[in-house]
C-alpha cells in the first residue's frame, strides 16, 4: 500500500466511526425548562408504580391493605388527598386479583367522590369497575381505575375545584410510595429499590400544590402535607444510577407513612 | 378488545365532558390516530395511561412532553398527527436532556418509540413534525 492510500485508510478509520455512531441529540437547557408538563402524562399512575415493583418477583400484595376509611371528612382538601389514597388501594387490589376488595374500594371511591359534588356520571364508573372485578379483567380494571381518577379531576375542573385536582394526584402519590417502600423493605434489593428515586416529580407536584389559592394552602393540613413534601422531596432525590440503601428506603418509609396518617387521621381540619 | 372497545368508550366519554379541554378537531383526529397506534401494544399487554397531550407543531419543529418513568418498566409512547402531516417521530432524551436510544415505528403520521428505563426519573419525550404542513400532534403511552 502506499503511503497516500495508507493516510487516506487511516483518515477513514478515524472518520467513519464517527459517522457510524453520530453524536446523540442534546437538549438545551432551555428546551428542558420549557417542556410540556400535565397532571395525566408527568405524574404516574400507583399502577405504574406497582408493575414496576412487581416484575422482580412476587408481591404479597394483600399484606399492604388497610382497615376501612372514614367517610365522614368534612374538609375538602383532606377529602381530595384520601380520595387520591383509595384510588391508590384500588390499584393495590387490582394487582392482588381481589374482586371483592376491589369492588368495596370502588364503592369507597365514588361516595368520596360524590361527597366533593363531582359529576353523577361517576357512578357508572362504579358500576364498569364491579363488573370487571367480577369478570376477573384485571388489565381492564387499571385503565378504568385511572379513567375514573381523571374523570373525578375532569368533574372538579369544570366545578371550579381545580386547586383540589393536585391534591388527588399528591395523595395517590404519596400512598403508592408507602406501600411500595414498606414492601421493599420487607425483602430488600437495591435495583428494586431505584424505583423510588423521583426528584422531579415531587418537585412537578410541590409547584402545583405552591399555585393553588391562598386560602387551600393556609388550610392546616395543607401546611402540613407541603412542609412534609419538601421532607421527601429531598429523601426521594437519589443520586441517578446508584440504588438506594435500606436506610435510605426506611426513611421514605417513615416519612410517607406519618404523612398519610395526618391525612387519614388528622381531625376536623377546618 | 374489550380494551380497545374501553379507549373507544373512554374517547368519546372525554369528548362529551370536554375533559381534555377545548381540543381542535385536527387534535381529535390526531388523538384517534395515536390511540390507533398505542392498541398494537396494548394487545401485547401493554395498558395505556388514561391521558394524553395534543398540540399544534409547526413544520420541522417539535413539542416536547416531560413524562416520569420507573426503571423496570417497558414504556411505549404513541403519537398520531392529523392529515396534513407526511412523516413524524418520537424521540425520548433523558432527565439531562442527552437523547437516548429507543425501538422506533414511524409510518407517514404515526410514530412510536419504545424504551426501557434503567433509572426512574424524569425523560422528555419530543414530537416531531418531520415533514409537511403545520399540524397537531397527540402523544399517548403505555406500560407493562
Amino acid at each position: 500500500m502506499s503511503v497516500p492510500a495508507l493516510r487516506l485508510a487511516i483518515a477513514l478509520l478515524t472518520i467513519l466511526p464517527a459517522m457510524a455512531a453520530p453524536e446523540p441529540a442534546q437538549l438545551t437547557p432551555n428546551q428542558v425548562a420549557q417542556a410540556i408538563k400535565t397532571d395525566t402524562l408527568t405524574i404516574p399512575t400507583p399502577g405504574e408504580l406497582f408493575a414496576a415493583l412487581a416484575k422482580p418477583g412476587k408481591i404479597d400484595w394483600p399484606s399492604q391493605y388497610r382497615g376501612p376509611m372514614p367517610m365522614t371528612y368534612r374538609n375538602r382538601a383532606q377529602i381530595a388527598l384520601n380520595l387520591g389514597g383509595l384510588i391508590a388501594d384500588g390499584f393495590i387490589a387490582v394487582e392482588a386479583q381481589d374482586a371483592q376488595q376491589v369492588k368495596n374500594i370502588g364503592g369507597d371511591i365514588i361516595k368520596m367522590a360524590k361527597a366533593l359534588g363531582v359529576s353523577e356520571n361517576i357512578l357508572s364508573r362504579g358500576n364498569s369497575i364491579n363488573e370487571f372485578a367480577e369478570n376477573n379483567d384485571w388489565g381492564v380494571l387499571q385503565e378504568e381505575l385511572e379513567a375514573t381518577q381523571n374523570e373525578v379531576k375532569a368533574s372538579m375542573q369544570s366545578h371550579r375545584d381545580q386547586d383540589l385536582v393536585i391534591l388527588v394526584s399528591l395523595g395517590g402519590w404519596i400512598r403508592g410510595t408507602q406501600v411500595v417502600s414498606d414492601a421493599i423493605l420487607k425483602n430488600f434489593d437495591g435495583n428494586t429499590a431505584k424505583v423510588l428515586r423521583q426528584p422531579a416529580l415531587v418537585n412537578f407536584i410541590q409547584l402545583k400544590v405552591d399555585g393553588i389559592s391562598p386560602e387551600l394552602r393556609n388550610e392546616p393540613l395543607v401546611k402540613d402535607v407541603t412542609s412534609q413534601l419538601a421532607v421527601i422531596q429531598k429523601l426521594v432525590s437519589l443520586p441517578s444510577g446508584n440504588a438506594p440503601t435500606l436506610d435510605d428506603v426506611r426513611k421514605i418509609n417513615e416519612a410517607v407513612t406519618k404523612l398519610m396518617g395526618e391525612i387519614q387521621n388528622k381531625g376536623d381540619v377546618k | 378488545m374489550i380494551s380497545r372497545f374501553l379507549f373507544l368508550i373512554a374517547f368519546l366519554f372525554a369528548l362529551c365532558l370536554g375533559s381534555a379541554g377545548a381540543q381542535t378537531d385536527q387534535e381529535v383526529e390526531a388523538r384517534k390516530t395515536a390511540l390507533d397506534v398505542a392498541g398494537a401494544f396494548t394487545n401485547d399487554g401493554f395498558k395505556l395511561r388514561d391521558g394524553h397531550w395534543a398540540g399544534a407543531v409547526k413544520p420541522g419543529d417539535h413539542a416536547l412532553i416531560a413524562v416520569n418513568l420507573y426503571a423496570g418498566n417497558h414504556y411505549w409512547f404513541s403519537a398520531g398527527a392529523n392529515e396534513t402531516a407526511k412523516k413524524i417521530g418520537v424521540d425520548v432524551y433523558d432527565e439531562n436532556g442527552r437523547q437516548l436510544v429507543a425501538e422506533n415505528y414511524n409510518a407517514g403520521e404515526k410514530a412510536a418509540a419504545g424504551f426501557s428505563p434503567v433509572t426512574s426519573g424524569q425523560y422528555f419525550i419530543s414530537l416531531n413534525l418531520l415533514e409537511g404542513a403545520a399540524s397537531s400532534l397527540c402523544l399517548v403511552y403505555s406500560y407493562k
